[in-house]
């Protein structure tokens, strides 16, 4: 029920678990493949293995921030851990990342030998040496995905990056290059705090932002792209839920990865994830991903598109007497009052901007006309 | 203990104990520690005459590095060993003293002692010289350019498109008179940083003058002599080098009439050797990845090894980049460059 097509291959379920240190290794990854992931993303492979800077994450209620996480293990090492993977039963998709296109090919050539069912381009961490991601230039990605695409038969899907001008642009790029999908989006360039006593910040430079930070931004992403190019897509940025799987899913992407959530509460997240999901389908009435797929976009203008409605905000349910008073606090128009046991809106006010419907806790306002 | 006995006190067939000495990432990680851990006990060293017989292998590779006492090619030799280690070869190092001919000694010396597979660091020779001895069914890779040389496995860095990032990088500074210390060597390299000057020079509408660009030895003294010679006609605001060898020279040319870097005159090497980020002020270069070249350089010798001329892969290029380091030499204040 859960089932989806992503790049050609048939996953069980649209969860994939990204490229990070939860995939470290092939026992890692056989965690992954085990807790019911629709396919796993190995920590992606560079040319030449570096020392890791410690410390190199930080983590609060919301998200997280990455120095630089990529795998400790040379290319040569991955044949077996990817037979480990491959041997749990596990769809293996190999993450490779580098500055050339020549070596992108090179691993990427290696990692189809060593039994990867489909390779991921990983050129877009925010946190690596240059303050322009690779990613952000279409004629780059467009040179390396050729160059990969044409050194494996597997398929090849390019992580992008939302540090750039035009997503949809750079996924065009992919696209005509010959790139099987496109995944978005990277981690985002940022610090994640400051703290004030020491002055230090979490950590001593710039990282890769994850989780809630970053879901809005994902899912601008992937509708924008859905929108534009018609390509698979896999949706990445602050999924843990089967909520926010289907929010991405509804935006157009067929599988979506999941990262952050299992670094901070475990490989369990991912079962949970699927078992949410399959539940709400199966309430929902849904046989497929397929027929999710999308459904969001057809609620989605441009703006040229909307049309001026003269709504204005309605309290319903009447009388309000809850003892709160978000909405007209935040009514910056002035328009909503508190009398001495309700809540009016005063329609010559009322410039109908919608910020109340989403304030109220009860949901108890409404835009009408 | 023979392979035999090992085999039988492990309770499993000679191959497998064969595999554990040779191919051990295809053994069950159990399986692999209960044979080690029999090996270990036995003492147990393979013959490796014997291996050498029964596989056509001497399990031995050769690196013919251009200069020795050179700490660079000592980094890139690092790299091949890594792999080489790695894959249970060990490796013979030749001196190429940056000649041909010692070049050519050591390669019918590698050849002669059998080895699977050759690397050639920056070579001197000729096209024909290496085709002759890939024919006898040794594999070579090369690293770096020094010749133009066709048709091999070879690791390349885009020196070029680093020249025009750090030319740029120059010219965004300010700078407008700048001059090249070109070195002897490697050749293609040294052209390639010299066509990357020019083309952004020009892209800025400044003149290319033959006065500010100079030949010198690939060498501290090289970049002394040629910046002493370059400074007492000309007035450049900004010497770039195709080597950091030749811009540490350059600097303490500098030092020694007087002026000033990066205040009067910034300084820009190409390489970043591992004294670059010491030397006062630190040196702003472009980045050669050379522990990364010799781990290419390996991979590719690997692979043709391994291939065994049975399936005869076409040959393949890998070309990397070059990273700006920009530093204090060439008169960036803020910090933020150095960082990334």
């Amino acid at each position: 029920m859960v089932k989806t097509n992503f790049l050609g291959l048939e996953l069980k379920n649209p969860l994939i678990v990204s490229a990070g240190p939860w995939n470290r290794d092939g026992g890692a990854l056989v965690k992954s493949i085990n807790a019911g992931a629709g396919a796993v993303v190995t920590e992606s492979v560079v040319s030449d293995t570096l020392l890791d800077v410690r410390p190199r994450i930080a983590c609060d209620d919301k998200g997280a921030q990455n120095i630089r996480l990529y795998s400790d293990i040379q290319i040569e090492g991955w044949e077996r851990e990817i037979a480990l993977a491959k041997n749990a039963g596990g769809i293996v998709i190999g993450s490779v990342s580098a500055q050339t296109p020549s070596e992108l090919a090179y691993l990427a050539s290696k990692m189809e030998r060593y039994g990867c069912d489909a390779i991921e381009l990983s050129v877009s961490n925010p946190a690596m040496e240059s303050l322009e991601v690779v990613a952000s230039h279409p004629d780059v990605m467009y040179e390396m995905t050729k160059e990969v695409v044409s050194s494996v038969k597997v398929p090849v899907m390019v992580k992008l990056s939302q540090n750039t001008t035009n997503i949809a642009t750079v996924a065009k790029a992919v696209k005509a290059a010959g790139g099987a999908g496109v995944s978005a989006i990277n981690t985002v360039r940022g610090i994640l705090g400051v703290d004030i006593e020491t002055a230090k910040p979490a950590l001593s430079t710039y990282g890769g932002i994850s989780g809630e930070y970053i879901r809005p931004l994902g899912l601008a992403s992937v509708a924008t792209i859905a929108q534009t190019v018609d390509i698979p897509l896999c949706g990445i940025g602050g999924v843990s839920s089967a909520e926010n799987a289907l929010e991405y899913i509804m935006l157009g992407a067929s599988a979506v990865q999941v990262g952050t959530a299992v670094m901070r509460e475990g490989y369990e997240v991912i079962g949970k994830i699927a078992r949410d999901l399959e539940n709400w389908m199966e309430i929902h009435g849904y046989d497929s991903v397929e027929q999710v797929r999308g459904k969001a976009l057809r609620n989605m203008k441009s703006f040229d598109e909307m049309k001026f409605e003269p709504a204005v905000s309605t309290v319903e349910d009447m009388p309000c007497v809850d003892e709160c008073n978000r909405c007209y606090t935040v009514c910056v128009y002035d328009a909503i009052k508190m009398n001495e046991n309700n809540v009016t809106v005063d329609k010559n006010e009322c410039s109908g901007c919608g910020l109340c419907t989403f304030a109220c806790p009860a949901r108890k306002l409404r835009l009408k006309w | 203990m023979n392979i035999k006995q090992i085999a039988k006190e492990a309770g499993v067939s000679v191959a497998t104990v064969s595999r554990v000495l040779n191919h051990p990432e295809n053994v069950a990680p159990a399986t692999r520690e209960k044979i080690q851990k029999i090996i270990d006990q036995a003492e147990y060293k393979p013959n490796w005459f014997a291996q050498g017989l029964n596989f056509n292998k001497t399990k031995t590779i050769g690196i013919i590095v251009p200069h020795i006492l050179n700490t660079m090619y000592m980094e890139i030799a690092k790299g091949v060993e890594d792999v080489a280690l790695q894959k249970g070869y060990i490796t013979f190092i030749g001196n190429g003293e940056m000649n041909s001919n010692a070049e050519n000694s050591y390669l019918q010396q590698l050849e002669m002692r059998r080895v699977d597979g050759i690397v050639i660091m920056f070579t001197s020779l000729e096209e024909e010289r290496l085709r002759e001895i890939e024919k006898k069914g040794v594999p070579i890779v090369l690293i770096g350019e020094n010749k133009k040389i066709e048709g091999f496995n070879i690791v390349r860095v885009d020196c070029k498109s680093g020249a025009e990032k750090m030319v740029k990088h120059l010219v965004a500074s300010g700078h407008r008179e700048i001059a090249l210390l070109q070195g002897s060597d490697p050749e293609t390299e040294s052209m390639d940083i010299y066509e990357g000057y020019c083309n952004v020079l020009r892209e800025n509408g400044i003149e290319v003058k033959k006065n500010l660009v100079s030949q010198v030895a690939n060498s501290i003294e090289g970049g002394y002599l040629g910046a002493k010679k370059m400074i007492a006609s000309e007035n450049p605001d900004a010497i770039f080098t195709t080597s950091d060898e030749i811009a540490y020279g350059a600097m303490d040319a500098l030092k020694d009439a007087g002026v000033r870097v990066p205040e009067d005159v910034a300084i820009a090497g190409y390489g970043n050797n591992r004294m670059s980020n010491m030397v006062e002020p630190k040196l702003t270069t472009a980045e050669l990845p050379y522990h990364m070249m010799g781990v290419y350089g390996a991979r590719l010798l690997f692979d043709l090894i391994e291939d065994d001329g049975k399936n005869k892969p076409e040959p393949k290029v890998i070309t990397l980049q070059s990273k700006m380091k920009v530093r204090k030499s060439c008169g960036h204040k803020e910090r933020i460059g150095e960082m990334f």
